[in-house]
């Protein structure tokens, strides 16, 4: 039988379907130490049926929302899958970030079940003090800190051949994930098996059978999800883990991939590099030399999360591999439209819309709609009818226009949030409220200026006459080096301006975002 | 080491060798982003036979912090 968009309503369908379809062919690709370990997709069914089973026969047959914390590796997609293979909601959350801010979005996703793996094993402390509905902690590889904690690595031995044999809604929710809001606070994105799915089955022919593709992307965020892992299991195509982007260049090195989804922050250093290395060694041809950084099957790279510059593509171009840029938003499960490996979209494009995907331009803002487009905020009615209209099409915050040909671009953004190269997202709200209780800072801004996080500031300068403070700017630099240590490390506060006058404001008081720094 | 830091710093920021200070800072002086700083100490682990830590490599603000850093690993090979 071959997957096709009919046979695979739900991610039960796809983890069903591949493991009949691919059986022992190769899913997962990790090395342990200098051993390469190859995971098939049989297995990998097997393995999470095995967790899935577990979960409705130790913990509930309800169905539960389910946390989970770690990095991609074979563990961790057993239990993201286990969980939703059986009829569960997961909430992946960002290893980065503080414990603090951890148990907040548990504590805001009603989950009762948490998931990590063992390098984040310090958050167990604290969402047993600071998640009290939590019933129920597994670890995801090795031996648990204690007796009451469960190891996925006895569950899959003891549970092994057990199925769940769930029937479920391909329109019911099936993950929670978070990202930043123009509000300050993260929304938690509901995504149904039915919005997975449809984005899932929007291109034809994006890859094949044992095609090697390097994950390097965040498993936290919907891009890693759906177009490194999920696609995969569509083809059928070998997805090899990189286990730290310290090692991608050595991991290249050893899998060989011949596709990589990547970030505009990684995709410009890459080039960067071979660039740099040409210039050492004048007398050697570029494309070997590419070779070397990229490996010698690279023929394609992806990318996403953030514009990249048309001078990039171009750059890759000539030495031999194409960069397909695409634009998407978790919202939109996320694909809205991608670059292909066969056709050539214009260079500024941001890619062709996808099938079934619906766009129009409202006020210069871009609004699509489809079946991707997510369910809504969990508990955030209110932020769902400002993001989604009541015809049901969402505004995605980004201003652009689309051509003839169906190819989208983009000029500038509506919303007031922050897109950092590497794809993530920065509501600067949320970091100028780190401010609110320093008596020194007066008024504060956050925003962006050629992608390093910039905190504008006029200071109190009464109280810090009161207080001696002589040298504002050392002591406004320490606090925000604090500040700092409480971020994940993409989203830290790279640049201080410190005002001397007070920041221009509207009638209504505010400060005017448009008149300053960007 | 400074001087081999040096180099292999050109290759992942642009910036004139003679510009890098002991004293330079990664981010702030020298233009690194996270990626290209992970990505450079993913070859300074191959270049100095040595591996480094994730967590403490976050304390790392600027060049002489780094050589600190290799040599203590180094003496603990």
């Amino acid at each position: 039988m071959s997957i096709t968009k009919e046979n695979t309503l739900t991610l039960r369908d796809l983890i069903y379907n591949s493991a009949e379809e691919f059986e022992e062919n190769t899913f997962i690709r990790y090395k342990v130490k200098k051993n390469i370990i190859d995971k098939s997709y049989r297995q990998f069914k097997t393995d999470c049926e095995a967790f899935g089973s577990f979960i409705k026969e130790n913990i509930s047959n309800d169905r539960l929302h389910i946390a989970i914390v770690g990095t991609t590796a074979y563990h961790y997609l057993t239990g993201f899958f286990g969980t939703v293979i059986s009829n569960n909601i997961i909430v992946p959350l960002d290893s980065q970030l503080s414990a603090d801010d951890i148990c907040d979005c548990v504590n805001r996703a009603d989950v009762t079940v948490f998931l990590y793996d063992s390098r984040f094993s310090a958050l167990v402390p604290k969402v047993r003090e600071l998640c009290p509905q939590v019933t129920d902690i597994v670890q995801l590889d090795g031996s648990p800190i204690d007796d009451s904690i469960y190891s996925l690595d006895s569950i899959v031995k003891e549970y092994n051949g057990k199925s769940t044999n769930v029937e479920i809604d391909p329109k019911s929710c099936t993950a929670i994930i978070y990202t930043s809001g123009t509000t300050g606070k993260s929304k938690g994105v509901m995504l149904s098996h039915e919005n997975l799915m449809d984005n899932c089955f929007c291109n034809d022919n994006e890859s094949k059978v044992g095609d090697i593709i390097l994950s390097a992307l965040p498993i936290h965020h919907v891009y890693c999800l759906s177009c490194d892992i999920i696609l995969s299991i569509k083809y059928g195509a070998i997805v090899c883990i990189n286990d730290n982007l310290m090692h991608l260049g050595k991991n290249i090195a050893t899998f060989q991939p011949n596709k990589m989804l990547l970030v505009p922050m990684i995709i410009q250093t890459l080039l960067f590099k071979i660039n740099a290395l040409c210039k050492e060694n004048p007398t050697i041809d570029k494309q070997l030399i590419a070779r070397k950084v990229l490996g010698d099957n690279l023929t394609i790279i992806f990318s996403g999360g953030a514009y990249l510059s048309p001078n990039i593509i171009k750059g890759f171009n000539e030495l031999g591999i194409k960069v397909a840029q695409g634009y998407g938003m978790t919202e939109c499960s996320p694909r809205i439209s991608t670059g292909s490996e066969f056709e050539d979209n214009p260079i500024d494009s941001i890619g062709k819309i996808v099938n079934g995907c619906q766009v129009r331009i409202v006020d210069g803002e871009i609004q699509v709609k489809s079946k991707s487009v997510m369910m809504g905020y969990y508990k955030n009615p209110q932020a769902t009818k400002e993001t989604i209209t009541e015809d049901g099409w969402l505004r995605t915050g980004d201003l652009g226009y689309k051509d003839d040909n169906g190819c989208l671009y983009i000029t500038g953004r509506k919303k007031n949030l922050i897109i950092l190269d590497n794809g993530e997202n920065v509501s600067p709200e949320e970091l100028e409220n780190k401010f609110a209780d320093n008596l020194l800072v007066k008024e504060v801004l956050v925003y962006a200026k050629d992608y390093v996080i910039t905190a504008e500031i006029f200071p109190n300068l009464d109280y810090a006459e009161a207080n001696n403070i002589t040298d504002i700017k050392s002591q406004l630099q320490k606090d925000i080096d604090s500040i700092n240590l409480t971020l994940p490390s993409a989203k830290t506060i790279r640049n201080l301006v410190v005002r001397t006058v007070e920041f221009e404001k509207t009638t209504s008081k505010k400060i005017k975002r448009s008149q300053v720094g960007m | 080491m400074l001087e081999s830091l040096k180099e292999l710093i050109t290759n992942y920021v642009e910036v004139d060798i003679n510009d890098i200070k002991e004293d330079s800072r990664f981010i702030e002086d020298l233009g690194f982003n996270s990626y290209v700083f992970m990505s450079f100490l993913g070859e300074v682990e191959d270049i100095y036979d040595v591996e480094v830590d994730e967590q403490e490599v976050l304390k790392l603000i600027t060049v002489a912090d780094a050589i600190a850093y290799i040599q203590r690993l180094q003496s603990e090979e």
